[in-house]
């Protein structure tokens, strides 16, 4: 996850299930009109917190990548200040990767789900990661609440 | 289970992995060709069948990428008698009549109809 949109994850069972929370600010950068959230950047938590309840039982040797989006739909928005709660299951799990449903919501009130599809892909076929990297991608897991595999 | 409740569910699945109406899946409709298939939706459509019709579908089964990748199954774009071979054992439910004719590997994407997956379900069905 190159941009971390999600600050913790409150409850997460792997290969099962997840709840994370992101804390929208005005210090964004990328706040639409009215202060909006953009709508893209909540799937993007969505996408996070299910593409960490794939990765946790990825096969060792593989990798897990986005692999399509269904079904999105954002019925209203979120604005800084609003903590948007963002809950995902995997509903179908294959060798070749995982389809999960989220739900995104402020206070009750939806502002984004979809239904998506996680990828396991070979390492081989993915860019590989520097030593340097892991290490940060360590201490992101470790901060976000996420059990650290060693992989 | 009978062939129309079959056929129906299996238009279903497809149109569901696809995000198309479900008035535009037909049995002759080919999957990339007609329905704009992707290789990530195969997956999708192996999702599908298996949870509408309770069947496990192992990695390959449906859809072997083997044909792709091996040298001996294809030689110079074409199928090989080798291939040939490969893809009626692993293909049972397929109809190669028209593809022997002419094995271009990039015909192979063709033989993936929805007529296939109903074949392939009633395999499977029958199997268990």
């Amino acid at each position: 996850m190159r941009y971390v949109l999600v600050d913790r994850f409150l409850e997460l069972e792997a290969g099962r299930r997840a709840k994370s929370v992101k804390c929208v600010t005005t210090g964004e950068g990328f706040l639409g009109r009215d202060d909006e959230y953009p709508a893209t950047l909540v799937l993007e938590t969505i996408l996070q917190t299910g593409g960490t309840v794939a990765r946790l039982v990825a096969a060792p040797g593989t990798r897990t990548m986005l692999g399509k989006v269904e079904r999105a739909r954002f019925p209203s928005s979120a604005r800084p200040g609003d903590q948007i709660l963002c809950e995902v299951h995997a509903i179908l799990s294959r060798p070749e990767g995982t389809m999960c449903r989220g739900v995104a919501t402020v206070d009750g009130r939806v502002v984004g789900e979809a239904e998506f599809m996680i990828i396991y892909l070979p390492e081989a076929l993915t860019p590989k990661e520097s030593p340097a990297a892991r290490e940060q991608r360590r201490l992101l897991w470790q901060s976000l609440g996420i059990p650290w595999d060693g992989q | 289970m009978d062939e129309k409740e079959i056929v129906s569910k299996v238009c279903k699945c497809v149109a569901t992995a696809l995000g198309r109406d479900e008035d535009e899946v037909q049995v002759e409709k080919r999957l990339q060709s007609d329905l704009e298939a992707e290789s990530i939706d195969y997956l999708d459509i192996t999702f599908q069948l298996e949870k509408a019709f309770g069947i496990s579908i192992d990695k390959d089964e449906l859809f072997p990428q083997k044909i792709f990748q091996d040298e001996e199954l294809v030689r110079n774009g074409v199928v090989t008698e080798k291939g040939l071979r490969f893809l009626e054992e692993k293909l049972p439910y397929a109809d190669l009549g028209e593809f022997k004719k002419d094995p271009r590997v990039t015909r192979v994407p063709d033989l993936f109809t929805v007529g296939l997956l109903v074949n392939y379900v009633k395999t499977k069905l029958a199997a268990s």
